[in-house]
């Protein structure tokens, strides 16, 4: 039973639902709206594979329906503010009353206790929070971050791992069990290495563009190609690839001088390296770097846009994308799960459901309400 | 094994084999932190990924790579050339009692020395080998080198990050690495399951560059809906909801159009409001055509407050407002330590004992924290190799003279 909104919550269902799971997402008439509309794209990106039923849970009756689906399902997971679930008394106490072997999973931007758990947040609140948007950023006197709301699908595939985790513990013992997912931590599990730098060492971490760091390599970032905002990356973790670089560049004479002759000096003198190297990418496309570098067996590649990915011949060759046919929609392409099982036929894969699609089959077949019993829930706006 | 139900982890009894470097040693550590049993398994002489920075500084007898550490917690360590052929056999009997094995060698390597999945299936009908590269074990781009800055540029993460003026930006940390284990420890238990039906073991291929282009939430959505191309735009995020402001002693990042009118009020009682109180700004269009002027007024406003002020005001009234925090600043939250997110782990070479971050859930059952430091090079060499394998101390002599553990 999926009662989660926007796109953590969702994501998680959605790999779950992608390798198989029955996920019967509870949506309300209300409550469908923006992020949550069904034919809104974003919508239909997480929520392919699923069942949609609506059910006003701010009603005692669509409670009581709720509850009866809980008692034949495997899995709850919810990411509403901590209070909501308690409020409508379907918090974990209540719901393993009805069915002791539940999972019940809630997600949340600061997890179910302490003092901060009813603060509010989305994923770029929780990057902000975590310390990914410091770091990610030229200089600490401009913070930028990461152009989307990464944090969310972290939480989602913790939230998955969560999921199976409990599954195989209730194999083994026949108990359900209660899981608090907070996204806050899950970002800063992302950063592990430099938190424990900042705790071990007592070191004032700053952010450094695409500057290596802590790995010993130069030259190593982003360089401007020929072309409108085309880049691409270089990495040189070694002398022999240094020497492969230079030979590539044609052996130039600047690349010959001592300050640049070890890996030490190199990252003493990167910011000179990196005008040097910029001066001979921006003569030629990113891909025809990327090209000659990779058969001197150099990493690199090219900055790639949405366009440039929609056409990746790797993304292609591995079938990536997929088509599916959306009732109202029509066709839409949408990004195949990357977890790939060599050798196994792909799940086949379904566009998202209308609202209330499923209503017929899960109030009448699982449940097994009469027709009449159904026209009146709808007709109080129970099952509305 | 039975194992007492009060002692039980999550995964207690799965065991998982670790020939991972830095691109997936988080892959068997999230395993490991949920009770499963993974030997580290590491060239004699130790995994080039211990060198890898930040390191413990200061430390009595050796630095330690905290980044080593950090991705094998809990973990036992073993070592062994898996490309000699003793070792090979070696690892092959220690295949025969594994579930999971984990590894990231450039695809065709496994077969190059008699190794490849068929290998490990014909010892090991039930074996689960996940395979994590930089693009995959097919395509044309297979056999290309990568690293974190390449499958962030490929992935497309790059593009859509950093300033409009500057180069794209990519994301601090292996964040590449860091999805693509979370993607493979998700393969790990969804072939658990279903080898629990058909007794069937699988092989599962993990890509860096898929890692991190399934990982960007509206970028491909907008494409392929609207075919928009999603451009960095700094701070200020893709729907132009939240972007990061000054304050007087550090930065916030704040909602610009929500609760609109409760965040005048608030703004206004401090004098601060200016023109943002006409009507016109009431109609959410507008605001967001004229984004530019909302931020330079809201700034004016951030300025004269601290960081922490907004923060838990902004929170009180329902605003989705946090602090840019530093890293620093993430290890004071008096929210990770109320829920007590870092773990003492003891240091047997440092001889003290190291904060880390643990997991970012509780469960209610099954979660028992073992606490166990990244084990040192070949740690548990006496106990796998002669408690478990039955190899003696002459013969174990003999395979260490001979570098194969």
């Amino acid at each position: 039973m999926d009662l989660t909104r926007v796109l953590a919550g969702p994501y998680s269902t959605r790999i779950l639902a992608d390798f198989g799971a029955e996920i019967i997402k509870v949506q309300s008439k209300k409550t469908a709206t923006g992020a949550e509309s069904n034919t809104a794209p974003y919508f239909c990106a997480w929520n392919r594979n699923k069942s949609s039923i609506t059910l006003d849970l701010s009603r005692l009756e669509a409670r009581e329906l709720f509850l009866k689906l809980v008692k034949i399902s495997d899995v709850v997971v919810e990411n509403f503010s901590p209070r909501v679930m308690t409020n409508w008394d379907l918090n974990y106490d209540r719901l393993k009353e009805v069915n002791a072997e539940l999972i019940m999973l809630s997600m949340s931007g600061m997890g179910q206790t302490g003092k901060w758990k009813d603060f509010v947040a989305f994923g770029p609140t929780l990057q902000s929070l975590g310390g990914l948007t410091y770091l990610t950023s030229y200089s600490q006197d401009e913070p930028t971050g990461l152009g989307y709301a990464y944090a969310d699908l972290v939480s989602g595939l913790y939230g998955v791992i969560a999921i199976l985790a409990a599954l195989e513990y209730r194999d083994k013992t026949g108990h359900g069990q209660y899981i608090d997912l907070s996204e806050y931590e899950a970002v800063c599990t992302t950063l592990g290495p430099t938190l424990m730098d900042a705790l071990t060492n007592q070191n004032e971490v700053l952010p450094k563009g695409n500057a290596a760091g802590h790995i010993p390599a130069a030259p190593y970032g982003c360089y401007k190609c020929l072309g409108e905002d085309r880049w691409c990356v270089i990495a040189v973790f070694s002398d022999e690839e240094w020497n492969d670089l230079c030979s590539v560049m044609d052996n130039p004479t600047w690349a010959m001088e001592d300050r640049f002759s070890t890996p030490t000096k190199r990252k003493i003198n990167e910011a000179e390296l990196d005008t040097r190297i910029e001066k001979w990418t921006s003569k030629q496309t990113a891909e025809e770097v990327a090209k000659l570098l990779q058969e001197a067996e150099i990493s690199s590649g090219v900055v790639q846009d949405a366009e440039d990915l929609s056409n990746d011949p790797q993304l292609l060759a591995r079938d990536f994308f997929v088509e599916l046919k959306h009732p109202i929609l029509g066709t839409t392409t949408t990004d195949k799960n990357p977890i790939k099982f060599r050798g196994s036929k792909q799940e086949s894969l379904r566009a998202s459901p209308l609202l209330g699609e499923a209503n017929h089959y899960v109030f009448q077949e699982l449940l097994g309400l009469s027709e009449n019993d159904i026209r009146s829930y709808r007709k109080k706006g129970i099952i509305a | 094994m039975r194992i007492e139900e009060k002692e039980r982890g999550l995964l207690s009894g799965l065991r998982v084999l670790d020939l991972a470097d830095e691109k997936a040693g988080f892959c068997s550590k999230l395993l490991a932190d949920m009770g499963a049993r993974v030997i580290k398994i590491e060239k004699p002489g130790g995994d080039p990924s211990r060198n890898i920075g930040p390191f413990s500084e200061g430390s009595l007898k050796s630095k330690t790579s905290l980044s080593f550490f950090y991705n094998n917690t809990n973990k036992l360590g073993i070592t062994l050339d898996i490309e000699q052929r003793e070792g090979k056999s070696l690892f092959l009997r220690l295949v025969k009692e594994t579930d999971v094995i984990v590894e990231t060698f450039p695809p065709g390597y496994l077969e190059q020395i008699d190794l490849d999945f068929k290998v490990l299936k014909k010892t090991n009908p039930e074996i689960i080998l996940v395979s994590v590269t930089g693009f995959g074990q097919t395509g044309p781009r297979r056999d290309d080198k990568s690293c974190d800055l390449v499958a962030s540029a490929y992935g497309g993460q790059m593009y859509v990050s950093g300033s409009p003026s500057r180069p794209p930006l990519k994301a601090f940390g292996e964040q590449s690495c860091f999805a693509a284990s979370l993607f493979a420890a998700t393969g790990v238990l969804l072939a658990l399951r279903k080898r629990a039906k058909t007794g069937e073991g699988k092989h599962i291929d993990i890509s860096l560059q898929e890692s991190v282009t399934a990982t960007l939430e509206h970028v491909m959505v907008r494409y392929f809906s609207e075919r928009v191309l999603p451009r960095r735009q700094g701070s200020l995020h893709w729907n132009d909801v939240f972007t990061v402001l000054p304050c007087k002693d550090g930065f916030i990042h704040l909602t610009l159009f929500q609760q609109w009118e409760t965040l005048i009020e608030w703004m206004d009682s401090e004098g601060m409001a200016e023109d943002l109180k006409d009507e016109k700004w009431l109609n959410e269009d507008y605001r967001q055509a004229n984004v530019a002027h909302v931020i330079k007024i809201l700034s004016r406003w951030t300025k004269t407050h601290q960081v922490n002020e907004l923060f838990e005001q902004g929170q009180l009234m329902r605003f989705p407002w946090a602090p840019v925090q530093s890293p620093g600043e993430v290890l004071r939250s008096p929210q990770l330590k109320e829920r007590n997110f870092f773990v003492d782990l003891n240091h047997p070479e440092m001889g003290s004992v190291l904060k880390c971050p643990g997991v970012p859930y509780r469960f209610s059952r099954g979660l028992i924290p073992k606490k166990k430091s990244a084990p040192s090079t070949g740690a548990d060499n006496e106990m796998i190799y002669k408690n478990e394998l039955g190899i003696s101390e002459e013969e174990l002599s003999r395979l260490i003279s001979k570098h194969i553990i």
